[in-house]
């Protein structure tokens, strides 16, 4: 039963069958933020091996009926444990040359071959499902002739601007940090002089880019002389490329309980749908995990619904349908903060729909995590079930077979991805997966026991 | 010239062990600074706008490259340059 994806062809397409090609291009944050300057940076990444490969969770959002697109096939092991788990996979299609710098789209784009066979699903009825829209799935779409379940990359960015989310919280009236916006220099300079006042009162500021993916792109800011810093090194980029645009954000830095993370989809129609919210576990403003169900009362449930709605329709008036993510955030006080920033794209809490359709019985807890590995050599699937024996998901016992418990491998791909060659030093790469059971004890005496096991196999693969 | 380098090599050492929360006499000329410190993209900034105030100097940001951020040693000789 797929409830979710269901829903989403019936909202967007017409038809709750309509047979989906899913399209992982995580990081499309990177594409929206095109050369508009946001904060200060490193001109290259060290993770973008690693990201590109976060292409393979939709192999758990689609269904049989579907597709998906990937850079590479993924271990056959692991295949193999998913069907064992009686998952229905999508049909997988891959790129005929995987370049770990290159986002999916990229190297799907260059297959010739690929974007023929992408043309021909499109004849049977076939619709793209991206992660996020940008001017590269964009293309893909106009060279198949796929229909985007998403608005056009235009509108796609302009809603995940942060700028957006501000004016939109503004508009509605819907709680947010204080804040300002800037679009030039100049306006970066006005508000940096407005932001000083929370300063000089003691509070802390935080620096956002507009096109910032979640966690990446903020600079905490305590006193005056570093913003003071941060205007000058804004205005002397923008001297030497006279460059006057700018999009970033000053906003308080406020204490905070939990951090939220809830989805809406908006169908063409204008409907809006609540579909879930979770607790986002973060370290450092990096994202961690997901809670699942997120520690909320019936009432902070009800306003964020009510929040949901409230931007939904705003949205949907200026454009928008499809997948929305919000991020939010619970005071100390239990106060909701229902819009720090609006995603117009998928979101990784997304990509846990399906298996917690299929496994997560009634009253059970489930926890999304990602845990580091440091390798020295590549760990294979099998490797990593026999690592982790007895503490992977097994299905519950009687007809049903609910109740089980365990940990599910929800993204392996990026365990490997970012190398490593022989000889060379060890590489981070990152096990991602939906941990069930029974209560919340169980579950995080699983989540230790799987921490510990993979930290031991990291030590060992670098002795 | 030695005096100067051993004092900015110091400085990038002290700035990486705010930043990072690190022991600074763990951190060495050699140490690397995504492998064995961890360092993101999100505290490089950081790490800069201390170099600046501690030496008195401006980066031109978009000058960083990857290999400026190898190591603490690599990194002092991208803050010589820019004074």
């Amino acid at each position: 039963m797929q409830d979710f994806l269901r829903r989403l062809k019936a909202a967007v397409t017409g038809s709750p069958g309509t047979p989906l090609v899913l399209l992982g291009n995580f990081e499309v944050e990177e594409r929206w933020a095109g050369d508009v300057p946001g904060l200060p940076k490193m001109g290259f990444s060290t993770s973008s091996a690693l990201v590109n490969r976060m292409e393979e969770f939709t192999l758990l959002l689609g269904g049989p009926d579907d597709h998906v697109l990937l850079k590479e096939a993924p271990d056959p092991a692991y295949l193999d444990h998913l069907a064992e788990l009686g998952i229905g996979l999508p049909r997988i299609l891959c790129a005929a040359r995987h370049d770990p710098q290159r986002t999916v789209t990229q190297d799907v784009l260059d297959d010739p071959a690929l974007v023929a066979e992408l043309t021909g699903l499109a004849a049977r009825g076939a619709w793209l499902l991206t992660h996020g829209t940008s001017d590269l799935e964009e293309e893909l779409a106009r060279r198949t002739g796929l229909p985007l379940v998403g608005p056009d990359a235009a509108t796609c960015r302009a809603v995940n601007s942060k700028i957006y989310s501000r004016r939109v919280a503004a508009d509605t009236g819907l709680r947010q940090a204080e804040g300002w916006v800037a679009e030039t220099v100049g306006e970066f300079e006005a508000v940096a002089a407005q932001a000083k006042g929370l300063l000089a009162s003691g509070r802390t500021v935080v620096a956002k880019d507009a096109f910032g993916v979640s966690g990446k792109g903020i600079l905490v800011v305590r006193d005056e002389q570093r913003l003071d810093r941060l205007a000058g090194m804004v205005r002397r980029r923008a001297f030497k490329h006279e460059e006057d645009r700018v999009a970033l954000l000053l906003e308080e830095w406020v204490a905070k309980k939990a951090d939220l993370n809830y989805q809406f989809t908006i169908a063409r129609s204008g409907e809006v749908r609540f579909d879930f919210v979770k607790e986002a576990l973060t370290e450092d403003g990096v994202h961690k995990g997901h809670r699942i169900p997120a520690r909320l009362d019936e009432t902070q449930v009800a306003e964020l619904r009510k929040a949901a709605q409230v931007l939904g329709e705003r949205l949907g008036a200026d454009g928008f349908h499809g997948v929305v993510g919000v991020d939010a955030m619970v005071d100390p006080d239990g106060g909701i903060y229902p819009v720090v920033e609006i995603n117009a794209r998928s979101n990784m809490s997304t990509y846990q729909l399906r298996l917690q359709e299929l496994f997560l019985g009634p009253g059970q807890v489930a926890l999304a995590r990602q845990y580091p590995l440091r390798l020295g050599r590549p760990l294979p699937y099998a490797d990593l079930r026999r690592l982790l024996d007895g503490l992977l998901f097994v299905k519950g016992e009687g007809p049903s077979q609910g109740g089980g418990e365990g940990l599910i491998v929800n993204n392996f791909a990026t365990v490997n991805a970012a190398g490593p060659a022989e000889g060379a030093h060890p590489v981070e790469g990152r096990l991602y997966g939906l941990l069930i059971a029974g209560d919340r004890h169980r579950l995080d005496d699983l989540d230790r026991r799987i921490a510990g096991r993979l930290a031991e196999e990291s030590e060992r693969s670098t002795s | 010239m030695t005096t100067d380098r051993e004092k900015i090599v110091f400085a990038v050492s002290e700035a990486l062990a705010a930043v990072l929360r690190r022991d600074q006499a763990t951190i060495g000329e050699h140490t690397r600074l995504f492998d064995d410190l961890g360092l993101d993209s999100t505290s490089v900034l950081e790490v800069l706008m201390r170099l600046e105030d501690e030496l008195d100097l401006e980066f031109d940001t978009d000058s960083l490259e990857q290999r400026h951020f190898e190591t603490v040693g690599t990194l002092a000789d991208f803050a010589t340059e820019q004074g």
